[in-house]
């Protein structure tokens, strides 16, 4: 158990690409953090700074009380689940899960006790004697993660680690790992692009946007009160309608915004809507409809219960309190 | 592909009889002469059927050898082509996969260096250093002796290139967990590497092996004590008198003898071998 603090952390890769600036994070003892963020942004950089696996250019990471920048990643009490497994092909499962724990000259009744102990978490008895080929693909996530449980580290690292499931199995393991992670109560640390997995996961939510922070908050937090547009649009989906202020100026209270954000859920149609839309496509989900189209040039979606009336113009109403309003020029919320 | 046509079925088992047969009349002819007595060969027809000297012919080989040619029994030559092909295919795996693993895994000052001067060695076969070689291996005193036999030969940048390859197709992140799971580098070596090598490395050996035991120029150029000859070279001292004529009887008898350890080898490691060259899966 421990807590780790990321301390204005940074990233030059050789050759000159920032790939990460500037990371401030406190994390709590016990806590789910996830690094959320499109492609490209930084997220498996900052995580394997904290593993070791990265040189850190800037800054300091500490776990527990310990600066770790130069400390190997085997000695930093933590533990790691990659996107592609990263499962030794040659060794059985039980020679998988046990590797770490024999490097560390752990004794041996000791390793039998957790590796038993680790299967019988994961449901992955059956398949001890394995190698990893023979099994599927969710089944050797689970053995990556029994790995990973095994060392009963004092930090889990997990880099998009069901990005190569199907997405019914996705669902199914993203919750398994919440409520093993309630279990364990071992700080965590988890990357994943797909911001409905970040919201479902996280006690608390780090945006990341091209090597820097955006927002850190609770899922919550950050989908009610978007820090910036880039978060607005990142984070719910549909995604935020996002109006230029100039494109719709008869919005009342909106005089100094640049931006305005809006939830397709939380608009509605109304007969003495302020926002007129141009119907464009209909998209049915079952249990919804969306509704794409246009207004004043500005691409618009709202979300209608799949029983509403369709046209080809819709008014729009909205409540005041459920608009975001952003700078024009860093993009930023404005109160 | 698979066809299910009876004709091609046919055409195709042809040419590969064809091909079989191409290929397995020489050593026929060479096994049926080494069942032969001493003027058989004179009349000028080169018989096709095995004769009665077969046991004769090849214990006399094992037993004293050819003693005209110079030659020790067959047995000892042998044993020396043994020592140097696995001297040769052991050690060749043994460099190549440590500079490969050294390549492929640290950073040092001059990498690129050794890299290309790896490289460059591929140009420099046996055959085209053969004068430096004999000169620096005459200056160890290493003629007639097993060392000079198979020590110039090991190096290898083909080996190192292959395992380079293999080490590449090996995931990043499998070398990170293993640094997270706590293996150094010689530890990561031998416990993940190694292994996930195994079936290239039978692959390679057979290869090496057979690159070892037919070694022909640079054991008939640094062995002139007898002890030292090897069974390649042997043979073609065999079948180099000066008066008189070759003994073909014992010398295609030699050479059947000569054929049994590659072909032991290629059998005994095939399906290590066939996986070898064949699998991708990492
Ligand atoms: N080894 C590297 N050398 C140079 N640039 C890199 C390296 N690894 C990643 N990058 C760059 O750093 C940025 C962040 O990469 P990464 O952390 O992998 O993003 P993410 O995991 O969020 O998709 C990218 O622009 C990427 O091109
Ligand atoms: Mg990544």
């Amino acid at each position: 158990m421990a807590s780790i603090t990321l301390d204005n952390l940074g990233k030059v890769y050789p050759g000159g690409t920032r790939a990460v600036g500037d990371v401030n994070i406190d994390i709590a003892d016990g806590e789910f953090i996830v690094l959320v963020g499109p492609s490209g942004c930084g997220k498996s950089t900052l995580l394997r700074m904290v593993a070791g696996l990265e040189s850190i250019s800037e800054g300091e990471v500490r776990i527990g009380d310990r600066v770790v920048n130069d400390v190997e990643p085997a000695d930093r009490d933590i533990a790691m689940v990659f996107q592609n497994y990263a499962l030794y092909p040659h060794m059985s499962v039980r020679q998988n899960l046990a590797y770490g724990l024999k490097n560390r000259g752990t004794p041996k009744a000791e390793i039998e006790r957790r590796v038993k102990e680790a299967a019988e978490i994961l449901q992955i008895g059956p398949f001890l004697d394995r190698k990893p080929r023979a099994l599927s693909g969710g089944q050797r996530q689970r053995v990556a993660m029994g790995r990973a449980i095994t060392r009963e580290p004092a930090v889990f690292l997990f880099d998009e680690p069901l990005s190569n499931l199907d997405a019914k199995l996705r669902v199914a393991m993203r919750l398994e790992i919440k409520e093993l992670q309630k279990r364990l109560r071992t700080t965590s640390i988890y990357v994943t692009h797909d911001q409905l997995e970040a919201m479902t996961l996280a006690d608390r939510l780090v945006v990341l946007n091209g090597g820097r922070i955006e927002q850190i908050g609770t899922p919550l937090d950050v989908y009610r009160r978007p820090a910036s547009t880039f978060v607005a649009s990142f984070i719910g989906s549909p995604a935020m309608n996002l109006l230029d202020a100039k494109a719709v100026p008869h919005l009342p209270g909106t005089a100094h915004a640049g931006t305005i954000g809006i939830r397709p859920e939380d608009l509605s149609l109304a007969e003495d809507g302020l926002i007129e839309m141009n119907v464009m496509a209909v998209e049915e989900l079952g249990a919804q409809r969306l509704v794409h189209g246009r207004t004043s040039g500005e691409a618009i979606t709202i979300a209608l219960p799949s029983d509403a009336p369709l046209g080809d113009t819709l008014k729009l109403g909205f409540d005041r309190k459920n608009l975001h309003l952003f700078s024009r020029d860093s993009g930023a919320r404005i109160d | 592909m698979i066809e299910n046509r009876p004709g091609l079925t046919f055409l195709a088992h042809l040419v590969l009889i064809a091909g079989v047969l191409i290929v397995a009349l020489p050593v026929w002819v060479a096994f049926v002469a080494s069942t032969r007595g001493a003027t058989d060969f004179m009349s000028g027809t080169i018989p096709m059927w095995p004769g009665p000297h077969l046991i004769e012919n090849y214990s006399r080989m094992l037993d004293t050898g050819l003693s005209t040619s110079g030659t020790p029994p067959v047995g000892l030559m042998m044993f020396n082509s043994l020592v140097m092909a696995l001297s040769i295919a052991i050690g060749k795996i043994a460099i190549s996969m440590l500079s490969a693993f050294a390549i492929v895994y640290f950073r040092f000052p001059f990498r690129g260096l050794a890299f290309w001067c790896i490289f460059i060695t591929l140009m420099l076969p046996v055959e085209v250093r053969i004068v430096p070689s004999f000169q620096v291996v005459a200056g160890l005193g290493l003629l007639n002796s097993y060392a000079g036999l198979s020590l110039p030969l090991i190096a290898s940048a083909t080996a190192t290139f292959l395992f380079r390859q293999v080490f590449l197709t090996i995931p990043d992140e499998l070398t990170e967990a293993a640094r997270i799971d706590g293996a150094g580098p010689m530890k990561f070596f031998r416990d993940i590497l190694l292994p996930l090598s195994r079936t290239n490395m039978a692959a390679l050996f057979v290869i090496l092996f057979i690159y070892g035991w037919n070694q022909y120029l640079w054991p008939l150029l640094i062995t002139t004590d007898a002890q030292y000859y090897t069974i390649v070279a042997g043979i073609k001292r065999m079948a180099d008198v000066v008066d008189g004529l070759p003994q073909w009887h014992l010398v295609m008898a030699t050479a059947i003898l000569a054929m049994l350890p590659p072909v032991a080898v290629v059998i005994g490691m095939q399906r290590l071998f066939v996986k070898g060259l064949v699998e991708t899966e990492k």
